[in-house]
């Protein structure tokens, strides 16, 4: 399975189809969202940052839930992807740093659950599983054969999605 | 207001002196904090997009520690003091007289010794940073965390990620009694204080 294995970097997004894996390293309050059509076996994993892309150039779609997912499912869809076949899986939106008195600094993980739950609900799109929350950082790997999900995390056995 | 991918040459090595002047004062307080003499050797000032970072300071999902401070007063921002396992090590060895193999064998006493180092490393460069500027700087209480890097320098990362795709990092080898002990420290002011930062120090070209 690991022939052929996609990375996904921070605020980016890549499609694979029929076969291979995607993979996205250390989501901490960042989100791994996997959109996928099993009927054709199109797989998509984009990595988020923030929950709004309020950004004046919009330069980095990628980086944003709202922007994020609309793009991935408008490439998906160019594709073949039928939007009433894509179904959900997310993880990520932890809070690394417990901070005295941390005004916004520790909520960006859960602001960013909120904005994705929001964006795919808004999208048509359901959510199938998800893994989110809590203090510890995830590793997303994601099956294009199957739709599985695997998640690995520091001191902790594998866990499927 | 400038990015940090606008900044010219000038403005670039400004950066740089102040990284390579902050964390020589952050090896000082360290030398008495470890009491033994902490030399260090040419530091590296890097302003670098996300996943430049994260390679940079050695891939996503190695685990470290890393101390935390929000930089508050007339600038804004994050400090992350990362602590690789060779630096916890040198400094676990000479304030507790014990090493770790692995980061789960922090105990809670090991916890408030790298929590104070990366604090003095941290306040000490802010304070020749305010020194330099002549700015009033504070600092939040450090927190901590052991897990990912990649998921740990995201945190500064995602703070002004609205703002900025680039970070500044600063990396140096700092030797203490012939051990390295590897420092590296990422500086994520918000654009507006950068830009405040390099207009006080009379170098910003608007």
């Amino acid at each position: 399975m690991n022939s052929n294995k996609v990375v996904v970097g921070i605020a980016d997004m890549k499609i694979i189809q029929g076969s291979g894996e995607l993979v996205t390293y250390a989501l901490g309050s960042c989100i791994g969202i996997c959109l996928y059509d099993p009927a054709i076996k199109l797989a998509a994993l984009v990595h988020i940052m923030l929950p709004l892309n309020m950004e004046t150039g919009r330069k980095s779609p990628m980086k944003y839930a709202d922007t994020g997912i609309r793009e991935t499912l408008k490439q998906m869809e160019s594709w073949g992807a039928k939007r009433i076949r894509i179904v959900a899986k997310i993880a990520g939106g932890a809070k690394m740093f417990e901070i005295p008195g941390g005004g916004s600094l520790g909520n960006i993980g859960q602001r960013n659950i909120e904005s994705v739950h929001l964006n795919l609900k808004r999208e048509g799109i359901r959510l199938l599983k998800e893994d989110v929350g809590g203090t510890v950082a995830r590793t997303l790997r994601f099956d294009a054969a199957t739709g599985q999900g695997y998640i690995h995390s520091y001191g902790k056995p594998e866990s499927i999605l | 207001m400038k990015d940090y991918s606008e900044l010219n040459g000038l403005e670039l090595d400004t950066l740089r002196e102040i990284g390579s002047i902050g964390t020589g004062n952050a090896a000082t307080a360290l030398s008495s904090m470890l009491g033994c003499t902490v030399h260090m050797e040419t530091p590296e000032v890097r302003i670098m997009g996300y996943n430049e970072a994260i390679e940079w300071i050695g891939g996503p999902e190695t685990v470290t520690a890393g101390v935390l401070a929000r930089v508050e007063g007339e600038i804004g921002g994050i400090m992350l003091a990362v602590q690789k396992m060779e630096f916890v090590n040198v400094a676990l060895q000479r304030m507790v007289g014990h090493q770790i193999g692995e980061y789960d064998q922090l105990d809670e006493l090991d916890i408030s010794a790298l929590v104070e180092v990366g604090n003095i490393m941290i306040s000490a460069f802010i304070n020749a940073l305010s020194g330099l500027t002549n700015m009033t700087i504070k600092l939040s209480v450090p927190a901590f965390a052991v897990d990912m890097q990649g998921a740990i320098i995201a945190v500064p990362m995602a703070e002004f990620g609205g703002q900025s795709d680039y970070i500044m990092a600063i990396g140096a080898e700092l030797i203490c009694e012939g051990h390295t002990m590897p420092c590296r420290i990422l500086l994520s002011p918000d654009i507006r204080s950068l830009n405040f930062l390099l207009k006080r120090l009379g170098v910003l070209d608007e």
